[in-house]
């Protein structure tokens, strides 16, 4: 019933993003996807979709994995392309019985090939590492500290509260609850959210405790190993290269 | 889903919620840290955070279909002017874990979704009651509703019907956000009653 986020359960593959420093990583590939989400224009957006499908076979990263996340923004953006192809104004093309709009088929099809070219790329990203390599690059690449913590904390207590609400949903099934459309099952999810709420609380009071009894400061010291090498370089330069590219085109 | 994914949004747009999107965690994060340490507060914040997370992944069956929670109205009562901070992690890790909403849009969508959290304390610290708990819930994802509304309306006339397919579909979460603020407010107020109205 809820799922895990299992963005890094591909990490130990073994490929050339698997390879590159995450730091460079990070930086090349969230310039990438800047750049792709303002492509003005329809064939330069056909581009970066297949640039961004090599990149996606570069990273090894097994397609059925990637295809359940794309599931997502394909959706909101396929319902967006149809609405406009109904309802946008201009020129009208027929297709059997039903008008579409020219610039509506247009526009929706720049939208949809920006959004899922871009989203894309989130994989070969942060798929080709381990979330733990993730947050120590944006520390190192000088994230306010609070907020990578946060990040960090926030992680590893999503895997934890997942298994905890899921005990109570099996608990509360098991005397014989179904989550239906009603009251009664909107008060008593209510009930469990806020039962949630108190575990984790009360959790985190104990595990703050912990950390201070163990020298937390609020500053963690983490030791770097990452080494950036001329390939690291050439790669995140070619892929930034390539992001300028793409609006140079006309 | 009140979030906006990538490549819809035009620059003006994106760099505008990222401004006032990094403007507003650090005035937030500032106001907090002057009532005592914020390292003292991460840890508590994060855990909350995650326990929102996991919470707006439950499946709530309407009709047919499903849907999932918001729960911002929640988050503004439970954590207050953190609340921001919260729902800008929350998003961050919604975009790079399952590839919800998107990557260049985060700044404007903690705009359309921590803004409301943040109407949602102040309606609530009128009376902590469960009706106030349902009114700021409600009010919470509807402002969120329009908010994301108003961002789609700046790409032209011609998202009209885009953004009333979104305010139609959104009605009943509205409902079912509320009546659920409303179970949490009165379980929490009877168990954990320190848990509600921003925190300590």
């Amino acid at each position: 019933m809820i799922e895990y986020p299992e963005i890094d359960r591909y990490a130990d593959l073994d490929s050339i993003l698997h390879k590159f420093d995450p730091r460079a990583k990070i930086v090349s590939f969230l310039t990438l996807i800047f750049s792709i989400v303002l492509i003005p224009d329809l064939k330069v957006a056909l581009m970066a979709f297949t640039f961004s499908v090599f990149i996606l076979a570069l990273s090894k990263l097994p397609l059925s994995f990637v295809f359940k996340y794309l599931k997502w923004v394909t959706m909101f953006v396929l319902s967006i392309f149809t609405i406009l192809a109904l309802t946008f104004p201009g020129e009208k093309t027929s297709f059997y019985f039903i008008s579409l709009s020219k610039d509506g088929i247009y526009s929706g099809a720049l939208i949809s090939i920006r959004a899922i070219a871009a989203t894309m790329l989130v994989f070969p990203m942060i798929g080709t590492m381990r979330f733990d390599e993730t947050i120590k690059a944006l520390y190192m690449l000088r994230i306010p500290n609070s907020l990578v913590q946060m990040l960090m904390f926030t992680y590893r207590y999503i895997f934890v509260f997942a298994d905890e609400f899921h005990r109570m949903l099996t608990a509360m099934e098991s005397k014989g609850f179904k989550l239906k459309t009603n009251l009664y099952s909107f008060a008593v999810i209510g009930r469990a959210i806020g039962m949630l709420f108190v575990k984790s609380y009360e959790r985190a009071e104990r595990v703050y405790q912990a950390m201070l009894s163990r020298g937390y400061t609020g500053n963690p010291k983490t030791i770097a190993d990452f080494k950036m090498d001329a390939k690291d370089f050439f790669l995140a330069t070619l892929i930034i290269f390539f992001a300028i590219f793409l609006h140079l085109m006309k | 889903m009140v979030h906006i994914s990538d490549g819809i949004l035009s620059f003006q747009v994106l760099a505008f919620g990222w401004i006032v999107t990094l403007l507003l965690i650090a005035l937030t994060l500032w106001w907090s840290k002057r009532k005592g340490s914020i390292a003292e507060k991460i840890p508590k914040l994060s855990v909350v955070t995650a326990a929102f997370f996991v919470a707006s992944l439950i499946h709530i069956p309407v009709g047919p279909t499903s849907v999932h929670l918001i729960l911002n109205g929640l988050v503004g009562i439970m954590l207050g002017t953190l609340s921001y901070p919260a729902i800008f992690i929350g998003l961050i890790l919604q975009a790079f874990l399952f590839g919800h909403g998107g990557v260049t849009v985060i700044g404007i969508n903690a705009m359309d979704m921590g803004i409301p959290a943040l109407i949602a304390y102040s309606i609530f610290r009128i009376r902590q009651s469960p009706l106030f708990g349902a009114i700021a819930g409600g009010v919470a994802v509807t402002l969120a509703v329009l908010l994301t509304a108003a961002v789609l309306l700046t790409l032209g006339e011609s998202y009209v019907w885009v953004v009333r397919a979104l305010i139609i579909y959104h009605i009943p979460i509205i409902v079912i956000e509320s009546l659920i603020a409303a179970s949490v407010v009165a379980f929490l107020s009877k168990v954990k009653p320190e848990l509600l109205g921003g925190g300590k």
